[in-house]
C-alpha cells in the first residue's frame, strides 16, 4: 500500500497533527472513535457542505493512518485506528534521535571553527 | 545506537567536539534552540526550570535536578497539558564522556508509561493532539 508508506514517513505526531488541524476532520474522528460508520452516515452527521469535501477529509484521515476503511459492495465503512499514533516511546525516540543529530552537527561545526581560529 | 529498556529510551551519539562545547549546547538557551524546538528558556542550575517550545504547539518543561558540567545533566521532563506525561512525570539524564578528543553523549529518557498503559496513553495522545489543534485554531 504505497499511500500508507508515504504517511508513515512523517513522524506519527506530524501526520496526526496535520490530519486533525481541521475541525471537520476532528469531528469525523470523534464520530468513528468507538464505532464503525458508513460514509453516508458520516456525511449526514458532519457539518460539511458537500460530499466531495467529506470524501476528501476521509481520504486525508485514512492516509495519515488515523482511520481505516473497509469496503463492502459499493459501501465504504470507516473507524478510528487508535494504534496509528504508536506508542509514546516511538515518538520520543524519533524526536531525540533527530534532535541529537542536529546537536552533533552544530557542536562539531563549533569545534572546527574554534580549532581554525587557534591554528 | 538505540536500545530499548523497560519504560525507557537510551540513545548514544558520538560527537567530534569537546564535552565543554557539547555541554554548552545543552545548557545555553541560544545554542540549545538551534538543535531543539523553536524557542527555549533555560535556567540551567540545580533547581532551575526550563521551558521548550518544541514545535510552536507543544511545550516541554521541567526542572534541573543535577548539573555537573561538563559531564552530567539530569532533568525532569514532560509536556504541559499532556494527560499521561505531564511536567515532572519523566526524567531525562544526559552523560558526556570524553573519548580521544571527542564526546560520547548518552541520553536516557526514564519513567515512561509502561506497556499496560499503552492503550490509555494512545487515547490520551489523540485527545491531547485534538485539544492542541483546537487551541491553535483559536489564535
Amino acid at each position: 500500500m504505497p499511500r500508507m508508506q508515504a504517511a508513515t514517513r512523517n513522524t506519527p505526531i506530524e501526520a496526526a497533527m496535520n490530519a486533525i488541524a481541521n475541525p471537520r476532520r476532528r469531528q469525523i474522528l470523534r464520530l468513528v472513535w468507538d464505532t464503525e460508520r458508513s460514509a453516508g452516515e458520516i456525511a449526514a452527521t458532519v457539518d460539511e457542505v458537500s460530499w466531495p469535501a467529506v470524501s476528501q477529509n476521509l481520504r486525508l484521515l485514512k492516509d495519515s493512518g488515523l482511520i481505516t476503511e473497509r469496503r463492502e459492495g459499493t459501501h465504504r465503512y470507516y473507524r478510528a485506528d487508535r494504534r496509528a499514533l504508536g506508542p509514546l516511546e516511538a515518538v520520543l525516540r524519533q524526536m531525540w534521535t533527530r534532535d541529537l543529530g542536529r546537536l552533533r552537527d552544530l557542536a562539531e561545526q563549533e569545534a572546527r571553527s574554534r580549532k581554525n581560529r587557534h591554528d | 545506537m538505540i536500545e530499548d529498556l523497560t519504560g525507557a529510551i537510551e540513545i548514544t551519539q558520538r560527537i567530534e567536539a569537546s564535552p565543554e562545547i557539547v555541554f554548552a549546547y545543552l545548557t545555553d538557551s541560544q545554542r540549545f534552540v538551534r538543535w531543539m524546538g523553536v524557542g527555549a528558556e533555560l535556567d540551567a542550575r540545580p533547581g532551575g526550570r526550563y521551558r521548550i517550545d518544541v514545535d510552536g504547539v507543544h511545550i516541554a518543561s521541567g526542572a534541573y535536578e543535577i548539573i555537573d558540567p561538563p559531564r552530567r545533566l539530569v532533568m525532569s521532563w514532560g509536556w504541559e497539558g499532556h494527560p499521561t506525561v505531564p511536567p515532572g512525570s519523566t526524567t531525562v539524564e544526559i552523560t558526556l564522556t570524553s573519548d580521544r578528543g571527542a564526546t560520547v553523549l548518552k541520553l536516557r529518557h526514564l519513567g515512561l508509561p509502561g506497556e499496560g498503559e499503552r492503550r490509555t496513553h494512545t487515547e490520551g495522545w489523540v485527545q491531547y493532539l485534538s485539544q492542541l489543534a483546537a487551541a491553535g485554531g483559536r489564535h
